[in-house]
């Protein structure tokens, strides 16, 4: 009995890895290759003479790609950390507002915060375009930021209002005042509490950010603006790029969240589960 | 603000209060709160309600940047979306795309969930390996799956013509609707079926293990303390699964756009969407076609939660 599920577990742990790493390891595995020997038959399932000539093409080729990816891998980091600071400073104070005090009308607005997360983002792509083109912000990282930060905010409001709510109620009735104090309460006692809810808020947002394709595909026209992940898709569309060179750029394009995913696991797991129970 | 208010705050009984999260000020209306939820608030009136409204009164109008100006126009969008092929097509697909997804992701989801439900070395591990997919961008995941559907160098024709089951040319994607819809789907599947894990072991975590003790002591089959004990209580972590996975698979964008491009075996409805606002710039039509993907989310996720959660008490 206690062997056959050991044994049932292990074919279940090793299935989830195969369907995990497969095409992570695929990918990584053609990046290394040369197109003759990715388009070898039989084909090569390890990389048999590994070569660094896809990444160092799209990173300092002469081509036009390599300035394209450099800087739209500056665009994404800029896009992404931006959201993610603005999005956490305004939920951490909405979330506290929201969990720890009270006044009216706290519940309607509360319910307002989170009905806009049952909507799918989509729903607001056309307007959100013209109401950035009105301004004048299609194509500047304001837009982008802009709309990013008001489609992860409710969630953000919502992850940090459950940790708020979570904590012991005797900490603020401590040092509680009056208003000017209420803050420094916040800042002083209930933020370091709260550290682990703002870092899985800010790991969640980051990952969101990065991996937004068709807000950014629209809101940005240029260069200037585009994430790696709508540069990366416009390579795909040419065609004449080889698959290698598009599986290294796709690699550069999962180091970041695939690292932050594996360091931070827990504190992602954390506040998915703590956005996801209602 | 409160510090010019000398008569009204009684500061030291105040203090020794012991229940309620914050004092209530009857005596004046107290700003701060609203102070600290004003920035939120404001993105989402200006950033989300009012889009939202913008696309379903819009819906009614003819807004066309080819044919200005804008003027209403009772339900033409709607009629003329029904009359385009593309866009019928893409609602089938999308059907599909939903019909797979929701199911594929459901069943892996209370598979690796089940496999991870008891404690064991490594466990923390693999959760951090399976959440990879879900961290990465769908649209490079697209890229990342070319390589594997290939028809000449990719992973399951090489995988074919090793084994000697086939020559290993076969095209995958973009002949066959079916073929090309659950392949596409399931790469889709690849980045959202790691939430499903983890809403269905949250809820499996709660499950007292005396339960199944007991069940075994009673003669029951791991198969029937599965179908009697872990199905039932993880309803509800099974409903919000299943929500998750319907809105994502009715929205579905990146995947299709980048595997399939613009071929009608494949395009679903956010594509056709996308194509009608902002390359035939018939913005209207666009928003009819969002409205109508909202409301169909959002029935779909009522009926989800109305057939599949239960309320579960311990």
């Amino acid at each position: 009995m206690k062997r056959r599920t050991g044994a049932g577990r292990s074919i279940g742990v090793a299935l989830i890895l195969i369907w995990s790493l497969g095409p992570i390891y695929w990918a990584i595995k053609t990046s290394l290759q040369t197109e003759a020997d990715a388009r070898a038959k039989p084909a090569h399932y390890l990389p048999t003479n590994p070569t660094l000539q896809n990444y160092s093409a799209l990173l300092s080729g002469n081509s036009d790609i390599a300035p394209q990816i450099r800087q739209s891998a500056v665009n994404i980091v800029i896009e992404c950390g931006a959201a993610t600071i603005v999005t956490v400073l305004l939920a951490t104070l909405a979330g506290y507002a929201f969990a720890r005090m009270r006044f009216r009308g706290r519940n309607v607005l509360f319910y307002a915060v989170l009905a806009t997360m049952a909507f799918p983002a989509y729903t607001t792509l056309i307007p959100l375009y013209r109401i950035m083109s009105t301004f004048g912000l299609v194509n500047t990282y304001t837009g982008i930021v802009l709309v990013y930060v008001s489609g992860f905010v409710p969630l953000a409001t919502w992850i940090l209002h459950n940790y708020f709510a979570s904590l012991p109620v005797g900490i603020e009735e401590a040092g509680l005042v009056d208003g000017a104090r209420r803050l420094q309460v916040l800042w002083h006692l209930l933020l370091p509490l709260a550290r682990p809810g703002i870092i899985s808020t800010a790991l969640i947002t980051f990952l969101f950010a990065w991996g937004q394709f068709l807000f950014p595909l629209v809101l940005s026209s240029d260069l200037s603006t585009q994430p790696l992940t709508v540069v990366i898709a416009a390579l795909q569309g040419r065609h004449v790029v080889p698959s290698t060179l598009l599986n290294a750029a796709g690699v550069l394009a999962i180091v970041v969240p695939a690292a932050l995913a594996l360091a931070f696991n827990r504190y992602i797991v954390n506040g998915l589960l703590a956005g996801s129970t209602k | 603000m409160t510090v010019t208010s000398s008569t009204t705050t009684p500061r030291p009984a105040e203090s020794k209060i012991p229940a309620g999260p914050a004092p209530v000020r009857r005596s004046r209306p107290d700003l701060l709160p609203y102070l600290l939820i004003a920035p939120v608030m404001i993105f989402i009136a200006c950033l989300a309600l009012v889009p939202a409204v913008f696309t379903v009164v819009q819906s009614f109008f003819k807004v066309d940047a080819l044919d200005p100006p804008t003027r209403f126009d009772g339900f033409g969008n709607f009629v003329r979306l029904a009359k385009d092929h593309a866009v019928v097509g893409s609602i089938g697909n999308t059907a599909l795309y939903v019909v797979i997804g929701v199911t594929l992701s459901t069943l892996i989801g209370i598979g690796a969930a089940v496999v991870l439900q008891k404690p064991f070395r490594g466990r923390s591990l693999v959760i951090a390996v399976l959440i990879l997919p879900w961290a990465m961008p769908g649209v490079v995941e697209g890229i990342l799956w070319t390589g594997i559907f290939d028809p000449n160098a990719g992973l399951i024709n090489s995988v074919l013509s090793s084994l000697h089951l086939s020559d290993g040319d076969a095209v995958l994607l973009g002949q066959n609707r079916l073929l090309t819809i659950a392949l596409i789907e399931l790469v889709q599947v690849w980045q959202i079926a790691p939430l499903s894990v983890l809403l269905i072991l949250a809820v499996l975590q709660l499950i007292p293990g005396e339960l199944y003790e007991a069940a075994q002591i009673d003669g029951c089959t791991p198969w029937s303390a599965f179908t009697r004990i872990t199905l039932p209580l993880a309803r509800p972590g099974i409903a919000v699964t299943m929500v998750q996975a319907v809105i994502a698979t009715l929205n579905v964008f990146d995947q299709p756009y980048v595997l399939n491009g613009a071929a009608n075996t494949g395009a679903s409805v956010t594509m056709q969407t996308y194509f009608i606002s902002f390359q035939d710039l018939d913005f209207g039509q666009g928003y009819a076609l969002s409205l109508l993907i909202t409301i169909v989310t959002l029935l779909i996720s009522l009926v989800v939660v109305r057939l599949v959660y239960r309320r579960v008490e311990l």
